[in-house]
């Protein structure tokens, strides 16, 4: 608690229940283990329940234990809000691959708003390039090119696919997650209890769609560039050692606001919504245009639809 | 791994196959601690969640045109008593820099002959140059349709509650409305290319860095 270089390490909560185990082990038991560890990291998160498991009061509690730790870390207030799922609302997401221009507009944004790593880099939506002749036939995944760096987007001849965090309904990711700390919220979103992912990386291993993005290092975000608006599920600052992911933004449309993605896109191909509410525009694109999923044949059922404009 | 196998390490009576059952033994410990922890902590009662709604949604709102270039508005400064020539024509002094790439229209086609400030509807109705739109579905009624299901064009604000419904030419230059290609963000980092090193202590590093 006195040292603030500890308490930035205790953002790798994988790496702190490691330390504690292996503390506890070589000290024969818990009383000659834990006074030595006790400084490195804070009770109230070691033993903190899974966020499926904690009553509204506990998650208060870890409201304004995230607020505190974050406004000491960077310097200003937080407002963190545990916002629940909306009544009869699965959200589901479109995009007009017919469009989009590749111009990653989104991508900045999403990195912008979900607090994501700038140095080491970490970017949940990636944008693949792809030459149109190819993908008459579908898109193959391993053919996309994230890397183009062109002067001026759209290049001749090519497509652009973002991809993201799908948000299956039958997700591979949380199937395999051993900890339960990645789980589908009743609106749909796949989300991440980050103070209960141990950074084993199995998700990542299980996810068809490389949507999954591990903390290999302290994730950096300048102080002044940090987004305050935080969901304990979603946006929050991650640590060293867990694995992040695409949220449908869960800290804006919780309350009824679009993803920032869906914002800064300059093309308007991105489109979002309530998968049951048969007025909204995802139920239209549905049943109007053509649209398909990727690797439908592995049956993980996503929610993120592409179509053709 | 022979090393291990149990049943080999068992066959050795050396320190070393000693210190293998111990740190086996260990981890056995290990791992019924974590499954104990997190049977006691473990998500099994999965949370229910309070009802919750969303209040009803306000009507949205069309978003206006970009602001419009002062040099040029409003075109009654210079059109006003001067006589119309109908007659397309390579296009000259202050509108030398018009583009204009939106099939074979000419310029009368939507902008009203006398009242220069208005465009003009085919049926002969004046508009606005906010109400640009109207003009423009005209020809482009399935685009009307699918902006109006929200499926062409871009919405910002809430997908439940008050939002903006980009109009037409808030996205497109009405005079060449196809998209010109813009500058993209900088590519991501090659994983060969990541230039980060650890800045971590040295008893810390007890897992991979890359």
């Amino acid at each position: 608690m006195k040292n603030p270089e500890r308490d930035e390490q205790l953002d790798a909560k994988g790496a702190s229940r490691r330390k504690f185990l292996r503390t506890t082990a070589a000290g024969v038991g818990a009383a000659a283990g834990v006074p030595a560890a006790a400084e490195a990291f804070d009770f109230e998160t070691f033993f903190q329940k899974n966020f499926r498991s904690m009553s509204d009061e506990e998650i208060d509690e870890l409201t304004d234990r995230l607020a505190r730790k974050y406004e000491k870390k960077y310097g200003k207030p937080f407002d963190v809000q545990a916002t629940g799922p909306v009544d009869n609302v699965v959200f589901g997401y479109g995009l007009d691959i017919s469009r989009c221009i590749g111009c990653r507009r989104c991508v900045d944004a999403c990195v912008q708003e979900n607090n994501q790593s700038r140095d080491p880099e970490i970017q949940w939506i990636r944008v693949l390039e792809f030459e149109r002749e190819r993908v008459v036939r579908g898109f193959e995944l391993e053919d996309g090119n994230p890397y183009y760096d062109h002067e001026q987007a759209p290049a001749e001849g090519m497509v652009y696919l973002p991809i993201a965090c799908q948000h299956c309904e039958d997700s591979p990711c949380t199937n395999v997650c051993p900890t339960g700390a990645t789980w589908e919220e009743p609106d749909g979103i796949v989300v991440i209890d980050y103070d209960w992912c141990i950074g084993c990386r199995y998700c990542m291993a299980a996810c068809p769609y490389g949507a999954r993005h591990f903390n290999w290092a302290e994730p950096n975000i300048p102080a002044d560039e940090v987004n305050t608006n935080i969901h304990p599920l979603g946006n929050r600052p991650r640590g060293r050692g867990v694995v992040e992911k695409c949220s449908f933004c869960i800290q804006r449309v919780r309350d009824g606001r679009y993803p920032a993605c869906h914002e800064a896109c300059p093309v308007g191909a991105r489109k979002f919504g309530n998968l049951l509410d048969p007025n909204s525009e995802i139920s239209y694109l549905l049943k109007n245009k053509r649209t398909f999923v990727l690797k439908a044949e592995l049956n993980t059922r996503p929610k993120f639809f592409y179509f053709y404009g | 791994m022979a090393d291990d196998d149990p049943g080999e390490v068992g066959d050795q009576s050396q320190p070393g196959g000693l210190a293998t059952w111990v740190v086996l033994g260990l981890a056995v410990v290990l791992v019924l601690g974590l499954l104990s922890l997190r049977c006691a902590l473990g998500p099994d009662a999965a949370r229910s969640y309070p009802s919750r709604t969303l209040p009803p949604e306000p009507l949205p709102v069309l978003l206006p045109p970009p602001e419009m270039n002062d040099e040029y508005m409003p075109c009654d400064d210079c059109h006003e008593g001067e006589p119309t020539n109908p007659t397309p024509r390579e296009l000259e002094d202050d509108h030398e820099e018009t583009v204009l790439a939106h099939g074979d229209l000419w310029c009368l086609r939507c902008h009203d002959t006398d009242q220069r400030d208005n465009l003009r509807l085919s049926n002969g109705t004046l508009v606005d140059f906010e109400d640009s739109w109207k003009l423009c579905t005209q020809c482009h009624g399935q685009r009307l349709e699918e902006w109006k299901a929200g499926v062409h064009g871009k919405r910002t604000g809430h997908w439940w509650g008050a939002k903006e419904y980009w109009t037409c030419v808030a996205c497109h230059d009405p005079h060449s409305p196809v998209f010109k290609p813009i500058e993209p963000k900088p590519p991501p980092v090659r994983p060969s290319s990541i230039t980060w090193k650890p800045r971590i202590e040295p008893e810390e590093t007890d897992r991979e860095e890359p």
